[in-house]
């Protein structure tokens, strides 16, 4: 036998590893958006309890600082850290390559950030248009995004779930390979990495200041791609050798 | 015939321990080949390797002529099927079912799906609360129906009872008549195994210990039953693999019969059965062969 090409040709074999995460859509298509309601129900529920016995004194920027929205980023990080995972044994257990795994899955990561990001601006928009879901609060659009448009909000999302399930797809793929041992490497480096940052922090001090303060925040967030670029990479470098054990 | 797998002093450590240890051999095209060995053996590191979802520490491996490493021309007309193998939390069997096609080209869902009623899966179930057995059925079903041109089951039928087994042996040869492939089955279960198998491959502690046609090793010993004292007149000299003794009865293996010794045993009053092909590797690889209790 000569000259052999692939039955499957690539384009679908990574799309077929996307799949691999959503043939049970629950846990990362459905569960995430009703946790999510159910947060901004509470969050609702609360800012109408505080209303009510505020009356007048309440300040008009009182519900503009909801963190609500940011658990839904953490959790999708978990998600990534545990599909990475679920589905690398079972990706290759269907003989697929570890190229096309880790492309196939850093592709489904990058189109549920596209999903999750329209997602969430659309909410913020009818969170716009109802006044604040009839309270003034903020959920969707809080604190510097209170007044930026669709496309601010939508790309500060996008930016923000790529950093985040880009760092879950390291921390993956360094739990497939080295197990605990890759967990404790992670966290040794990221220690590292903050320390450093505090080192540079301090010496760039005004400068870094000025950055935050002088540039609209989808620069701030555009900043953060070649980060997520990074992670990434750092990843496909850790799991390219990663063996299948059980 | 030419081979699909090519093995060439293929080693495995894992620090000091030589999972696989400087294996050479070849798998032709289109036979049924049997991997045997104890437990810990190295089978499904062998596998592993063969497959590229281990990286080997010396030596090479080749599937069609081709490292099968991060080779997708290779992988996708491979199904390794393995008694271990994970499957993400939220699965239910159909899932697993559903996703096959993707990926093995040639899967035939038709097939599985009367495969499902044979086995009676519970596909709607989560994988992660089926028994062993079910589980184990699920592996069986996707390895029988991907017909892929190389396929690797290692233990597929752990924890599945005899009759459950025993359809599993028919689908298999049944499929494989209609659709010829490449097999490589690994198990414990040498001598219900034994029928299906065209070639043999024994490996211990790492090492490959037989590389035989399956008939060429049947015909390689022989059984002698009879009286004590004519069975040991008969086997001084030879190479004895095993004996036991009942009051005056005694029976040896031997190794190296030929017909003439078959025909002068038979005349000197002792019976000359076959050894099955448990009885041998149990023999050669020096301990009883752990035996699956049927659950």
């Amino acid at each position: 036998m000569t000259a052999l090409t692939a039955e499957i040709p690539a384009p679908r074999r990574i799309a077929s590893v996307m799949r691999i995460h959503v043939a049970n859509p629950w846990p990362t298509a459905i569960l995430p958006w009703l946790v999510l309601l159910g947060v901004h129900g509470i969050t609702w529920s609360i800012w109408a309890l505080i209303a009510h016995y505020a009356g007048d004194s309440l300040e008009p920027d009182a519900f503009r600082y909801a963190g609500g929205v940011s658990w839904l980023v953490v959790y999708m990080m978990v998600i990534a850290i545990q599909a990475m995972n679920a589905g690398f044994r079972f990706a290759l257990g269907y003989s697929t390559t570890r190229r096309d795994y880790y492309a196939g899955t850093v592709a489904f990561f990058a189109a549920m950030a596209v999903v999750y990001a329209l997602g969430l601006g659309v909410l913020a928009m009818v969170e716009r248009a109802t006044d604040g879901w009839g309270l003034d609060g903020s959920f969707y659009a809080p604190a510097y995004l209170y007044d930026e448009p669709f496309a601010v909000i939508a790309f500060h999302y996008l930016a923000l779930y790529l950093l985040f399930t880009a760092m879950g797809a390291l921390i993956g793929a360094l739990f497939v390979r080295w197990r605990a041992a890759g967990l404790y490497l992670y966290f040794a480096g990221l220690a590292l990495a903050v320390v450093a940052f505090v080192w540079w922090a301090l010496d760039a001090g005004d400068s870094l200041v000025a950055f935050f303060r002088d540039n609209p925040i989808e620069v701030v967030m555009a900043w953060t791609l070649p980060l997520s670029v990074a992670l990434a990479v750092l990843g496909w470098l850790v799991i390219r050798r990663a063996p299948a054990r059980a | 015939m030419t081979a699909i797998i090519e093995a060439t002093d293929l080693s495995r450590r894992f620090g000091a321990v030589r999972a696989v240890d400087g294996a050479t051999f070849a798998v032709e095209e289109g036979s049924i080949t049997g991997l045997l060995g104890r437990n810990g053996a190295g089978k499904t590191t062998l596998m592993n390797l063969i497959t590229g979802q281990d990286f080997a520490s010396s030596g090479t491996v080749r599937v069609d002529g081709e490292n099968p490493v991060e080779n997708a021309r290779v992988l996708t007309r491979t199904c390794f099927i393995k008694e271990s193998q994970s499957y993400p939390d939220a699965y239910r069997g159909r899932h697993v079912l559903a996703m096959a096609p993707r990926f093995f080209p040639r899967y035939d869902p038709a097939l599985a799906a009367r495969l499902v009623e044979d086995f009676d899966v519970p596909v709607d179930r989560m994988v992660k609360k089926m028994s062993r057995g079910q589980r184990s059925a699920l592996g069986a079903i996707v390895g029988i129906a991907s017909r892929a041109e190389l396929t690797l089951l290692d233990e597929p039928y752990a924890g599945l009872d005899a009759v459950a087994r025993h359809v599993f042996y028919d689908r298999l040869l049944a499929d494989y008549a209609e659709h010829p492939r490449t097999i490589v089955l690994s198990t414990h279960l040498i001598d219900e195994a034994a029928d299906l198998l065209d070639h043999v491959l024994v490996i211990h502690q790492g090492r490959l210990l037989i590389d035989a046609a399956t008939e060429d090793l049947r015909g390689s010993a022989a059984t002698l039953v009879g009286r004590a004292a004519d069975v040991e007149a008969f086997v001084s000299g030879r190479e004895v693999l095993g004996r036991e003794s009942i009051a005056g009865i005694a029976s040896a293996t031997v190794a190296g019969l030929d017909a003439q010794d078959r025909a002068r045993a038979a005349s000197s009053g002792l019976e000359v059965a076959p050894v099955s092909l448990q009885q041998l590797i149990v023999h050669r690889t020096g301990a009883p062969i752990h035996q699956e209790v049927a659950s």
